[in-house]
Protein backbone atom coordinates (compact mmCIF):
# COMPACT_ATOMS: atom_id res chain seq x y z
CA UNK A 1 0.00 0.00 0.00
CA UNK A 2 1.89 3.04 -1.24
CA UNK A 3 2.21 5.92 1.16
CA UNK A 4 2.42 9.65 0.46
CA UNK A 5 4.84 11.11 2.99
CA UNK A 6 4.36 14.80 3.74
CA UNK A 7 7.14 16.94 5.18
CA UNK A 8 6.99 20.58 6.25
CA UNK A 9 10.15 21.11 8.34
CA UNK A 10 13.36 22.54 6.93
CA UNK A 11 15.75 19.61 6.46
CA UNK A 12 18.71 21.70 7.57
CA UNK A 13 17.55 21.98 11.15
CA UNK A 14 15.65 18.75 11.47
CA UNK A 15 16.00 14.99 11.00
CA UNK A 16 12.57 14.22 9.56
CA UNK A 17 13.72 14.16 5.93
CA UNK A 18 16.60 11.78 6.57
CA UNK A 19 14.42 9.48 8.69
CA UNK A 20 11.74 9.56 6.02
CA UNK A 21 14.16 8.74 3.20
CA UNK A 22 15.20 5.57 5.04
CA UNK A 23 11.60 4.37 5.33
CA UNK A 24 10.42 5.05 1.80
CA UNK A 25 8.97 2.12 -0.11
CA UNK A 26 9.64 1.83 -3.85
CA UNK A 27 6.15 3.08 -4.82
CA UNK A 28 5.83 5.76 -2.16
CA UNK A 29 5.59 9.48 -2.77
CA UNK A 30 7.16 12.44 -1.01
CA UNK A 31 5.38 15.78 -0.86
CA UNK A 32 7.38 18.79 0.31
CA UNK A 33 5.48 21.72 1.70
CA UNK A 34 6.27 24.63 4.00
CA UNK A 35 9.97 24.86 4.83
CA UNK A 36 10.59 21.31 3.61
CA UNK A 37 10.83 22.76 0.08
CA UNK A 38 14.23 24.12 1.12
CA UNK A 39 15.38 20.51 0.56
CA UNK A 40 15.30 21.46 -3.12
CA UNK A 41 17.99 24.08 -2.65
CA UNK A 42 20.45 23.31 -5.46
CA UNK A 43 23.90 22.28 -4.34
CA UNK A 44 22.71 20.96 -1.01
CA UNK A 45 23.22 17.39 0.18
CA UNK A 46 19.48 17.23 0.78
CA UNK A 47 18.72 18.10 -2.83
CA UNK A 48 21.18 15.50 -4.01
CA UNK A 49 19.58 12.88 -1.76
CA UNK A 50 16.19 13.66 -3.30
CA UNK A 51 17.55 13.43 -6.83
CA UNK A 52 19.14 10.07 -6.02
CA UNK A 53 15.87 8.50 -4.85
CA UNK A 54 14.72 5.69 -7.18
CA UNK A 55 12.74 7.02 -10.13
CA UNK A 56 9.70 5.04 -8.96
CA UNK A 57 9.31 7.34 -5.95
CA UNK A 58 7.16 10.33 -6.75
CA UNK A 59 8.60 13.69 -5.67
CA UNK A 60 6.12 16.51 -5.27
CA UNK A 61 6.14 20.04 -3.88
CA UNK A 62 3.40 22.50 -3.04
CA UNK A 63 3.41 25.31 -5.59
CA UNK A 64 2.72 28.16 -3.18
CA UNK A 65 5.67 27.23 -0.97
CA UNK A 66 8.08 27.10 -3.92
CA UNK A 67 6.85 30.47 -5.14
CA UNK A 68 7.02 32.09 -1.71
CA UNK A 69 10.65 31.05 -1.40
CA UNK A 70 11.72 31.70 -4.97
CA UNK A 71 13.08 28.21 -5.46
CA UNK A 72 13.88 26.49 -8.72
CA UNK A 73 13.02 22.84 -9.01
CA UNK A 74 14.73 19.72 -10.29
CA UNK A 75 13.26 18.08 -13.37
CA UNK A 76 11.81 15.08 -11.63
CA UNK A 77 9.76 17.21 -9.27
CA UNK A 78 6.03 17.57 -9.86
CA UNK A 79 4.59 20.83 -8.63
CA UNK A 80 1.08 20.59 -7.18
CA UNK A 81 -1.53 23.06 -6.04
CA UNK A 82 -4.15 22.26 -3.40
CA UNK A 83 -6.46 20.37 -5.77
CA UNK A 84 -3.35 18.43 -6.80
CA UNK A 85 -2.55 17.75 -3.13
CA UNK A 86 -6.06 16.37 -2.67
CA UNK A 87 -5.65 14.23 -5.77
CA UNK A 88 -2.34 12.85 -4.45
CA UNK A 89 -3.98 11.92 -1.17
CA UNK A 90 -6.53 9.93 -3.14
CA UNK A 91 -3.95 8.37 -5.43
CA UNK A 92 -1.80 7.01 -2.62
CA UNK A 93 -3.34 4.49 -0.24
CA UNK A 94 -2.52 6.55 2.82
CA UNK A 95 -0.86 9.79 3.88
CA UNK A 96 1.90 9.98 6.51
CA UNK A 97 2.53 13.53 7.65
CA UNK A 98 5.76 13.92 9.59
CA UNK A 99 4.32 16.28 12.19
CA UNK B 1 -13.33 -4.96 9.01
CA UNK B 2 -11.78 -2.08 10.98
CA UNK B 3 -8.95 -0.09 9.46
CA UNK B 4 -5.60 -0.60 11.13
CA UNK B 5 -3.61 2.33 12.47
CA UNK B 6 0.13 2.68 13.04
CA UNK B 7 1.19 5.36 15.50
CA UNK B 8 4.78 6.51 15.13
CA UNK B 9 6.15 8.26 18.20
CA UNK B 10 9.29 10.29 17.44
CA UNK B 11 9.68 12.60 20.39
CA UNK B 12 11.73 12.19 23.55
CA UNK B 13 9.59 11.64 26.66
CA UNK B 14 9.54 15.21 27.95
CA UNK B 15 10.02 17.30 24.83
CA UNK B 16 6.61 18.75 25.51
CA UNK B 17 3.41 16.71 25.58
CA UNK B 18 3.96 14.89 22.25
CA UNK B 19 5.12 11.56 23.67
CA UNK B 20 2.27 11.50 26.16
CA UNK B 21 -0.31 12.53 23.57
CA UNK B 22 0.85 9.89 21.06
CA UNK B 23 0.45 7.31 23.79
CA UNK B 24 -3.03 8.64 24.58
CA UNK B 25 -4.06 8.07 20.96
CA UNK B 26 -2.83 4.47 21.21
CA UNK B 27 -4.55 3.79 24.53
CA UNK B 28 -7.82 5.32 23.32
CA UNK B 29 -7.75 3.19 20.19
CA UNK B 30 -6.92 0.10 22.20
CA UNK B 31 -9.89 0.78 24.45
CA UNK B 32 -12.08 0.65 21.35
CA UNK B 33 -10.49 -2.66 20.30
CA UNK B 34 -9.05 -1.20 17.12
CA UNK B 35 -6.13 -2.87 15.34
CA UNK B 36 -3.24 -0.63 16.35
CA UNK B 37 0.51 -0.72 16.42
CA UNK B 38 3.04 1.65 17.87
CA UNK B 39 6.52 2.36 16.54
CA UNK B 40 9.18 4.23 18.48
CA UNK B 41 11.44 6.07 16.04
CA UNK B 42 14.18 8.72 16.32
CA UNK B 43 14.11 10.36 19.77
CA UNK B 44 10.99 8.34 20.56
CA UNK B 45 13.28 5.46 21.56
CA UNK B 46 14.31 7.49 24.61
CA UNK B 47 10.82 6.86 26.00
CA UNK B 48 11.81 3.22 26.47
CA UNK B 49 14.86 3.67 28.69
CA UNK B 50 14.55 2.18 32.15
CA UNK B 51 15.70 4.06 35.21
CA UNK B 52 14.26 7.44 34.28
CA UNK B 53 13.22 9.78 37.08
CA UNK B 54 10.78 12.28 35.60
CA UNK B 55 9.72 13.50 39.02
CA UNK B 56 12.96 15.48 39.19
CA UNK B 57 11.62 17.68 36.37
CA UNK B 58 8.09 17.43 37.73
CA UNK B 59 6.87 15.37 34.82
CA UNK B 60 4.76 12.23 34.81
CA UNK B 61 6.40 8.89 34.29
CA UNK B 62 5.21 7.45 30.98
CA UNK B 63 6.48 3.96 31.81
CA UNK B 64 3.27 2.76 33.46
CA UNK B 65 1.20 3.98 30.51
CA UNK B 66 3.63 2.39 28.04
CA UNK B 67 3.50 -0.89 29.86
CA UNK B 68 -0.30 -0.70 29.86
CA UNK B 69 -0.39 -0.82 26.06
CA UNK B 70 -0.72 -4.63 25.84
CA UNK B 71 -3.48 -4.55 28.48
CA UNK B 72 -5.34 -2.16 26.17
CA UNK B 73 -4.89 -4.58 23.30
CA UNK B 74 -1.97 -2.76 21.69
CA UNK B 75 0.51 -5.59 21.51
CA UNK B 76 2.18 -4.73 18.22
CA UNK B 77 5.05 -2.62 19.54
CA UNK B 78 8.12 -1.80 17.51
CA UNK B 79 11.32 0.13 17.89
CA UNK B 80 13.67 1.30 15.12
CA UNK B 81 17.06 -0.37 15.24
CA UNK B 82 18.82 2.53 13.54
CA UNK B 83 17.38 5.00 16.05
CA UNK B 84 18.73 2.84 18.88
CA UNK B 85 22.14 2.57 17.22
CA UNK B 86 22.39 6.29 16.54
CA UNK B 87 21.84 6.87 20.24
CA UNK B 88 24.19 4.11 21.46
CA UNK B 89 21.26 2.09 22.77
CA UNK B 90 21.47 -1.04 20.65
CA UNK B 91 22.48 -3.27 23.57
CA UNK B 92 20.52 -1.38 26.19
CA UNK B 93 17.60 -3.05 27.97
CA UNK B 94 14.29 -1.39 27.22
CA UNK B 95 11.36 -1.05 29.58
CA UNK B 96 8.92 -2.33 26.97
CA UNK B 97 8.68 -5.58 25.04
CA UNK B 98 9.06 -4.21 21.52
CA UNK B 99 10.31 -5.81 18.35
CA UNK B 100 13.44 -4.17 16.96
CA UNK B 101 13.17 -3.48 13.22
CA UNK B 102 15.79 -2.50 10.67
CA UNK B 103 15.06 -0.02 7.88
CA UNK B 104 13.64 -2.52 5.39
CA UNK B 105 11.43 -4.07 8.07
CA UNK B 106 10.21 -0.55 8.92
CA UNK B 107 9.29 0.04 5.29
CA UNK B 108 7.37 -3.24 5.31
CA UNK B 109 5.68 -2.29 8.61
CA UNK B 110 4.47 1.01 7.24
CA UNK B 111 3.18 -0.72 4.16
CA UNK B 112 0.97 -3.09 6.18
CA UNK B 113 -1.14 -0.46 7.92
CA UNK B 114 -4.23 1.27 6.53
CA UNK B 115 -3.58 4.60 8.27
CA UNK B 116 -0.66 6.20 10.06
CA UNK B 117 -0.14 9.07 12.50
CA UNK B 118 3.43 10.27 13.07
CA UNK B 119 3.87 12.52 16.11
CA UNK C 1 -13.40 10.07 -1.05
CA UNK C 2 -14.22 10.56 2.60
CA UNK C 3 -11.55 12.47 4.50
CA UNK C 4 -10.85 12.72 8.20
CA UNK C 5 -8.63 15.76 8.77
CA UNK C 6 -6.66 16.11 12.00
CA UNK C 7 -4.90 19.35 12.91
CA UNK C 8 -2.13 19.50 15.48
CA UNK C 9 -0.96 23.11 15.06
CA UNK C 10 -2.09 26.55 16.27
CA UNK C 11 -3.50 29.22 13.92
CA UNK C 12 -0.20 31.04 13.44
CA UNK C 13 1.47 27.85 12.15
CA UNK C 14 1.60 27.58 8.35
CA UNK C 15 0.29 24.04 8.65
CA UNK C 16 -3.00 25.29 10.09
CA UNK C 17 -3.60 27.43 7.01
CA UNK C 18 -2.43 24.53 4.82
CA UNK C 19 -4.98 22.23 6.50
CA UNK C 20 -7.76 24.73 5.82
CA UNK C 21 -6.77 25.17 2.16
CA UNK C 22 -6.61 21.38 1.78
CA UNK C 23 -10.04 20.99 3.38
CA UNK C 24 -11.47 23.67 1.09
CA UNK C 25 -9.95 21.98 -1.96
CA UNK C 26 -11.28 18.60 -0.87
CA UNK C 27 -14.85 19.90 -0.70
CA UNK C 28 -14.45 21.88 -3.93
CA UNK C 29 -13.29 18.64 -5.55
CA UNK C 30 -16.52 16.91 -4.57
CA UNK C 31 -15.09 14.94 -1.64
CA UNK C 32 -16.56 14.66 1.83
CA UNK C 33 -15.04 15.59 5.18
CA UNK C 34 -16.39 13.21 7.82
CA UNK C 35 -14.81 15.12 10.69
CA UNK C 36 -12.24 17.72 11.59
CA UNK C 37 -10.36 16.73 14.74
CA UNK C 38 -8.16 19.26 16.50
CA UNK C 39 -5.53 17.77 18.82
CA UNK C 40 -2.36 18.96 20.58
CA UNK C 41 -1.75 22.64 19.76
CA UNK C 42 -4.44 22.36 17.10
CA UNK C 43 -6.93 23.20 19.85
CA UNK C 44 -5.70 26.79 19.57
CA UNK C 45 -6.85 26.88 15.94
CA UNK C 46 -10.41 26.53 17.27
CA UNK C 47 -10.10 29.13 20.02
CA UNK C 48 -12.21 32.24 19.66
CA UNK C 49 -9.89 34.75 21.31
CA UNK C 50 -7.02 35.47 18.90
CA UNK C 51 -7.03 39.11 17.85
CA UNK C 52 -5.40 39.73 14.49
CA UNK C 53 -4.21 43.02 13.01
CA UNK C 54 -6.47 44.13 10.15
CA UNK C 55 -3.82 43.51 7.53
CA UNK C 56 -3.07 39.95 8.67
CA UNK C 57 -4.72 36.63 8.00
CA UNK C 58 -7.28 35.81 10.70
CA UNK C 59 -7.09 32.06 10.42
CA UNK C 60 -9.20 31.33 13.50
CA UNK C 61 -12.03 33.31 11.94
CA UNK C 62 -11.54 31.56 8.57
CA UNK C 63 -11.73 28.14 10.20
CA UNK C 64 -14.87 29.14 12.06
CA UNK C 65 -16.57 30.46 8.92
CA UNK C 66 -15.56 27.39 6.93
CA UNK C 67 -16.93 24.98 9.52
CA UNK C 68 -20.18 26.97 9.81
CA UNK C 69 -20.75 27.44 6.09
CA UNK C 70 -20.08 23.81 5.29
CA UNK C 71 -21.86 22.41 8.35
CA UNK C 72 -18.87 20.28 9.26
CA UNK C 73 -18.42 18.10 12.31
CA UNK C 74 -15.61 19.95 14.09
CA UNK C 75 -14.26 18.35 17.25
CA UNK C 76 -11.64 19.63 19.65
CA UNK C 77 -10.00 17.06 21.94
CA UNK C 78 -11.10 17.88 25.47
CA UNK C 79 -7.95 16.63 27.22
CA UNK C 80 -5.65 18.58 24.89
CA UNK C 81 -7.86 21.66 25.16
CA UNK C 82 -8.05 21.73 28.94
CA UNK C 83 -4.31 21.30 29.26
CA UNK C 84 -3.82 24.29 26.95
CA UNK C 85 -6.49 26.51 28.49
CA UNK C 86 -9.03 26.27 25.69
CA UNK C 87 -12.35 25.98 27.45
CA UNK C 88 -15.99 26.17 26.47
CA UNK C 89 -18.58 27.63 28.85
CA UNK C 90 -19.29 24.31 30.52
CA UNK C 91 -15.64 23.48 31.22
CA UNK C 92 -14.87 27.02 32.34
CA UNK C 93 -17.69 26.76 34.89
CA UNK C 94 -16.67 23.26 35.92
CA UNK C 95 -13.06 24.28 36.55
CA UNK C 96 -13.88 27.78 37.77
CA UNK C 97 -12.00 29.59 35.07
CA UNK C 98 -12.91 33.14 34.07
CA UNK C 99 -12.35 32.86 30.32
CA UNK C 100 -14.49 31.07 27.79
CA UNK C 101 -12.57 30.82 24.55
CA UNK C 102 -14.18 27.92 22.72
CA UNK C 103 -17.58 28.33 21.15
CA UNK C 104 -19.82 26.91 18.47
CA UNK C 105 -19.35 25.50 15.91
CA UNK C 106 -16.62 23.66 17.83
CA UNK C 107 -17.38 20.83 20.24
CA UNK C 108 -15.17 19.32 22.91
CA UNK C 109 -14.92 15.56 22.88
CA UNK C 110 -12.51 12.68 23.35
CA UNK C 111 -9.94 10.83 21.26
CA UNK C 112 -12.61 8.25 20.48
CA UNK C 113 -13.93 10.77 17.95
CA UNK C 114 -10.57 10.75 16.15
CA UNK C 115 -10.62 6.98 16.01
CA UNK C 116 -14.22 6.89 14.83
CA UNK C 117 -13.42 9.41 12.11
CA UNK C 118 -10.42 7.35 11.03
CA UNK C 119 -12.66 4.30 10.73
CA UNK C 120 -15.37 6.16 8.78
CA UNK C 121 -13.00 7.85 6.36
CA UNK C 122 -11.16 6.56 3.32
CA UNK C 123 -8.21 8.80 4.12
CA UNK C 124 -6.84 10.30 7.33
CA UNK C 125 -4.74 13.41 6.71
CA UNK C 126 -2.83 15.05 9.55
CA UNK C 127 -1.45 18.57 9.54
CA UNK C 128 0.97 19.99 12.08
CA UNK C 129 4.36 21.47 12.66
CA UNK C 130 5.46 24.42 10.53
Amino acid sequence: MATLHVLSHSPFSDSRLSSCLRLLGPDDGLLLCGDAVYALQPGSAQCLALELMPASIGLFALEEDLGARGLNVPERLQVVDYPGFVELSCRFAKVNSWL
Amino acid sequence: MPQSLLIISRQAPWAGPSAREALDIALAGGAFDLPLAMLFLDDGVFQLLPGQQPATVQQKDLTANLQALPMFGVEALYVAERSLQERGLQAHPLNLQAQVLDDSALTALLDRYDQVITL
Amino acid sequence: MKFAIALFAPPHAPSSRRALRFAQAALAGGHEIVRLFFYQDGVHSAASNPVCPQDELDLSAEWREFVREQGLDAVVCIAAALRRGVLDAQEAARHQRTAVNLQAPWELSGLGQLHEATQLADRLICFGGP
